[in-house]
């Protein structure tokens, strides 16, 4: 069984190179968020800053309500995960568990739900929010991102649902549970991992969404920090340095919770499965 | 497109009335009842410098007890933001718009009629002035500032071909590129293939319009020969230049390429030599401005005025208040200082002064004055010179050889469906 | 993220492991709940999705049979023009050359997504602990990297004048590319997306993979290689078929994705040069919201969803129909 030392080397080596080709674009953000201006421009590349410095960060934190915005965006973003985890949830365990007349409607209406052209609806969206007369509020962006991702979401916890062995849940109904009291004490741990996982790509789509928020809340204090993330770029040339910085403020977050979350998800995934 | 939406705008004309906000009328006012209020008066991102904004609130809660709320409007998705904010019940009170912007938002509805406003502080300005805040004939905006654009030169490069006196003629002018090419090695001039704002001076140089009505609309004029005969100017321009003639002067930014100090002259706008010092502070001490001349000594080469209005929503709740607002923003007293911190070009020859303290300003003056022009004031125009702006692959094309004629049929019928649009 | 896996799991272990004993038997086990469960349960999505979404569809169905431009949107004014806008969509040349090529577009790149993912995907099992974690990180910081942080970098990596890219091909020897314009030709702007596609796409397809393989019955490869089979055909005969519907549904949320990216084409070169990298939703959205002419936009917005149906469709029915054997 054992394989030649080229064999071995290859795969290393692929694997090395992928993950430079991978990192790099991320790596140069931070770099040339660190780099002085004069270290930026060059004719040659400089590949490490040195010179470090923290210029472009207070530019970029210094920004008018840059603050408010990130508490905005978090508030925003959390809100709308939670709550499309939430119904999400619901709908996932009756799509996924129960027999219904209607439930291949509902699953169909779902998928097709994930290809609403969102970019071209900012107007319809803006015209209703402006006829119930919400603009500048960050309650009809929080239920609009929560259901960018609603779908999305639904579908994939119904897999996740579908995942849990059934017999776990009959067993603990045995056992005189309720059924709401096999899926909360049986299912709901089970499904954890799943619920992590998915939000994950909540959190991506409603942490970077901007059409709708541009036209909707034009308050600048009710504004979110892909608004902030766009000043940085002018009609008199760009700052590359404010707007890496920028950029690598607004990724870190995102960038933390993935490296959390995704390591659990994926093992609380495959535990899950040799289950099945 | 952020660009296309600064320069994309005509101010024509020079003069700023006197008249504009006497300190008679100071008491009268502030005893109106404004004490309290705010106004808000959106303004583009690099629009409003730090000193002019200061006075202007100074000036302002002085006069009326209100205070102004300038909110400062990043150009990403700008066009959305706008027409969506115009459209609301409580709309800003005041926005800058561009000038090609200014007459299709007229003819939408969204700004207030200004044309009393206008006779009180501006009853002198000329017409070409005016012509870009106006749609049908009424009164919708008031100009802010505008500038066009000048030969920004290397004197040091200059020098070394023993060049004394800046050219008064465009024979001159192109006298001393040779001899910039003859005796250095720099590049004479660097001037891309798609200037169009610069190729838009020199058609308002010959007289040409780039459009003309057919029955009750309008289409397409390139084929004219005074336009072919603007790009045959351009042309003899271009000879000087190595630059790529399917570029325009932003890609790569013209500035930064003259900033190398390899570069003879650029044709430029005044705030561009901010851009080259930013890029090669060493370049600072080298630069110069003078007019772009013109045929003869007495008339300097036609420009394109590009700038920015001051609306009024049509909508707002405040409108005697943003009139007030207009009046000192509008002041002689503030539109100097535009010129002097910013070297956008002086509207009257009373700002000649304020002129004085920014050799771009003041190099760009006289050919406002003289031949200073727009594109074509019709609000379908805009649309033309939406990305990808048909009239610079014109440009390439003739630069590479097509005859004009030949080179403007090609792009009717894409010119004439835009125009047909509203 | 985990779908595909879930649906690789979902379905095929009960095939493999259980004997095929499906999921919906257990129905039976739930006379206890009341008839309306489902719909209760189901009711919270439904009902948001009908005012969120539903709503706003509604609506943008309407603007499509109007004339909206900036005037009646300021004036509040509603000007009825019946199927004109799709008249004018449909009988202009462009939209279908942007169909077309939104097509094409959507091909490339999902088939050099899943390629690229599946192999990087079994890479991952083949390397070592540590190499794993390595490439593992690498590939969920590029995952993670937001939309518009990652399209404002790879503008600066592919900046013509002081970009990395461009600095590199000229060091390697190739110095016409010392100031190229990567955003200058169709061709070349394609490129920079597709780069920028894939290098955002591969990790969810990759770590999916990897973790899916992960559930495959050991003593299947094992049986496998007893018969003397090689990578190629242990893929084929054991990974590949287990692995169906996590393909399938990967395959069908790329189509998805790759069809609907929009800021990545936007912030790269505006569609441009010429207009001629705009793929569909992007199409619409300089129509419609660009130029200011909604009505006409809401109506290529809906032509567009037609597309995407018609390029999904075959999924479509096929998890329908599945979803009719399992219960």
């Amino acid at each position: 069984m054992k394989r030649s030392l080229a064999g071995r080397i290859w795969p290393n080596a692929t694997a090395v190179v992928l993950a430079i080709g991978f990192v790099f674009p991320v790596y140069w953000m931070f770099n040339t968020a660190f780099k002085p201006t004069q270290d930026i421009v060059t004719e040659e590349p400089v590949w490490f800053p040195f010179h470090g410095t923290f210029e472009h960060f207070v530019t970029a934190v210094h920004a008018p309500n840059f603050w408010t915005l990130a508490g905005n965006s978090v508030l925003v973003t959390v809100l709308a995960v939670g709550l499309s985890l939430l119904i999400a949830l619901c709908g996932s365990f009756a799509i996924a568990r129960m027999r219904f007349k209607g439930r291949k409607s509902f699953l169909l209406t779902f998928m097709v739900a994930q290809m609403a052209p969102w970019e071209v609806m900012v107007i319809s969206i803006y015209m209703i929010v402006r006829d119930a007369d919400m603009l500048n509020s960050l309650v009809p962006l929080t239920f609009f991102y929560m259901l960018m991702v609603l779908p999305f979401t639904l579908l994939t916890l119904r897999g996740y649902v579908a995942a849990v062995p059934k017999e776990l849940e009959e067993s603990a109904m045995v056992d005189g549970c309720s059924r709401r009291q096999a899926f909360v004490k049986v299912v709901f741990p089970l499904l954890a991992p799943g619920l992590m996982a998915t939000s994950l790509f909540g959190f991506i789509t409603a942490w970077n969404e901007f059409p709708l928020v541009l036209v909707l809340n034009k308050e600048p204090a009710q504004g979110t920090l892909p608004l902030w993330l766009s000043q940085f770029q002018s009609q008199f040339g760009d700052d590359w340095g404010a707007t890496m910085a920028a950029a690598s403020i607004f990724a870190i977050p995102i960038l933390v919770l993935f490296l959390f979350l995704q390591r659990k998800a994926v093992g609380g995934l495959t535990s899950g499965a040799v289950k099945g | 497109m952020k660009r296309g939406l600064i320069t994309a705008t005509a101010v024509a004309g020079m003069l700023v009335s006197v008249a504009a906000c006497g300190s008679s009328d100071t008491k009268k006012a502030s005893a109106d009842g404004f004490k309290g209020q705010k106004l808000t008066v959106w303004v583009m991102s690099g629009s409003n410098p730090e000193q002019w904004t200061k006075q202007v609130s100074e000036q302002f809660t002085k006069k009326t007890g209100a205070t102004v709320d300038f909110k400062v409007q990043q150009w990403n998705g700008i066009q959305q933001k706008l027409s969506t904010a115009l459209s609301e019940d409580t709309p800003p009170d005041i926005v800058e718009i561009g000038n090609t912007q200014t007459a299709s938002y007229a003819k939408a509805g969204a700004l207030a009629d200004l044309g009393d406003l206008k006779k009180e502080i501006g009853g002198d300005w000329n017409d070409a002035f005016n012509k870009a805040a106006m749609a049908d004939g009424k009164q919708y905006a008031l100009p802010w500032y505008a500038g066009n654009r000048v030969v920004m030169y290397n004197k040091k490069i200059w020098a070394e071909a023993g060049l004394k006196d800046t050219p008064k003629t465009r024979t001159e002018l192109f006298k001393a590129f040779d001899t910039i090419k003859q005796k250095t090695d720099a590049e004479p001039l660097y001037l891309p293939g798609q200037n169009w704002y610069f190729f838009d001076g020199l058609t308002i140089g010959t007289g040409a319009d780039l459009v003309k009505k057919d029955g009750d609309k309008w289409v397409s004029n390139l084929g004219d020969p005074k336009v072919s005969k603007a790009m045959d100017i351009y042309k003899q321009y271009q000879a000087f230049s190595t630059a790529p003639k399917n570029k325009d002067e932003a890609t790569p930014q013209q500035a930064e390429v003259f900033a190398k100090g390899k570069t003879g002259a650029v044709i430029a706008m005044g705030y561009e030599a901010k851009t080259a010092i930013a890029a090669n502070p060493k370049i600072k001490d080298d630069i110069g401005f003078f007019t772009i001349p013109g045929e003869s000594a007495d008339k300097p080469e036609g420009v394109f005025l590009g700038g920015s209005n001051f609306a009024v929503a049509g909508m707002g709740k405040k409108q005697d208040l943003a009139k007030e607002f207009l009046k000192i923003a509008l002041s002689k007293e503030n539109d100097g200082q535009m010129v002097k911190e910013v070297g956008w070009t002086p509207k009257s020859p009373d700002l000649a002064a304020a002129a004085k303290e920014n050799p771009a300003a003041e190099a760009a003056a006289p050919a406002a004055a003289k031949s200073g022009g727009t594109t074509p004031l019709i609000p379908q125009w805009a649309a033309v010179e939406n990305v990808p702006n048909p009239i610079k692959n014109y440009m390439t094309a003739v630069l590479n050889g097509k005859a004009p004629a030949d080179a403007a049929k090609d792009i009717e019928s894409e010119i004439n469906s835009r125009l047909a649009k509203q | 993220m985990a779908v595909q896996l879930d649906d690789a799991v979902g379905k095929s272990a009960p095939r493999i492991g259980k004997g095929g004993a499906p999921p919906a038997r257990s129905g039976s086990g739930s006379r206890r709940i009341a008839r309306g469960a489902p719909y209760l349960l189901l009711l919270p999505a439904v009902a948001a999705t009908a005012v969120f979404l539903g709503w706003p569809m509604v609506r943008n169905i309407l603007l499509s049979f109007q004339n909206l431009n900036m005037k009646e949107l300021i004036q509040h004014l509603t000007e009825w023009r019946g199927i004109g806008n799709y008249q004018e969509v449909l009988g202009s040349e462009q939209f279908w050359r942007v169909t077309l090529r939104t097509i094409v577009f959507t091909a490339v790149n999902v088939t050099l997504i899943m390629l690229f993912g599946v192999l990087i995907g079994l890479l991952l099992a083949r390397l070592g602990k540590k190499m794993r974690l390595t490439l593992s990180v690498a590939l969920v910081l590029a995952w993670a990297m937001p939309v518009i942080a990652a399209t404002t970098v790879f503008q600066w990596l592919f900046d013509s004048r002081y970009g990395v890219v461009n600095w590199v091909l000229d060091k390697l020897g190739w110095h016409s590319m010392a100031g190229y314009d990567w955003v200058g030709t169709q061709l070349s702007t394609f490129f920079v997306i597709t780069v920028l596609i894939v290098w955002q796409s591969l990790p969810f397809v990759a770590l999916n993979l990897y973790a899916a393989t992960t559930t495959i019955p050991k003593e299947l490869y094992e049986a496998a290689r007893m018969d003397g089979a090689g990578t190629w055909k242990v893929f084929t005969s054991v990974t590949f078929p287990f692995l169906k519907p996590f393909f399938l549904a990967t395959t069908f949320l790329e189509v998805i994705w790759v069809f609907k990216a929009f800021p990545q084409i936007f912030a790269i070169n505006q569609g441009g040069p010429d207009r001629l990298t705009e793929t569909l939703p992007v199409y619409a959205f300089t129509e419609g919201v660009g130029n200011l002419h909604f009505g006409m936009g809401a109506a290529i917005s809906l032509l567009t969803i037609v597309v995407l149906l018609a390029m999904t469709a075959y999924y479509l029915r096929l998890t329908l129909k599945q979803e009719e054997d399992e219960l």
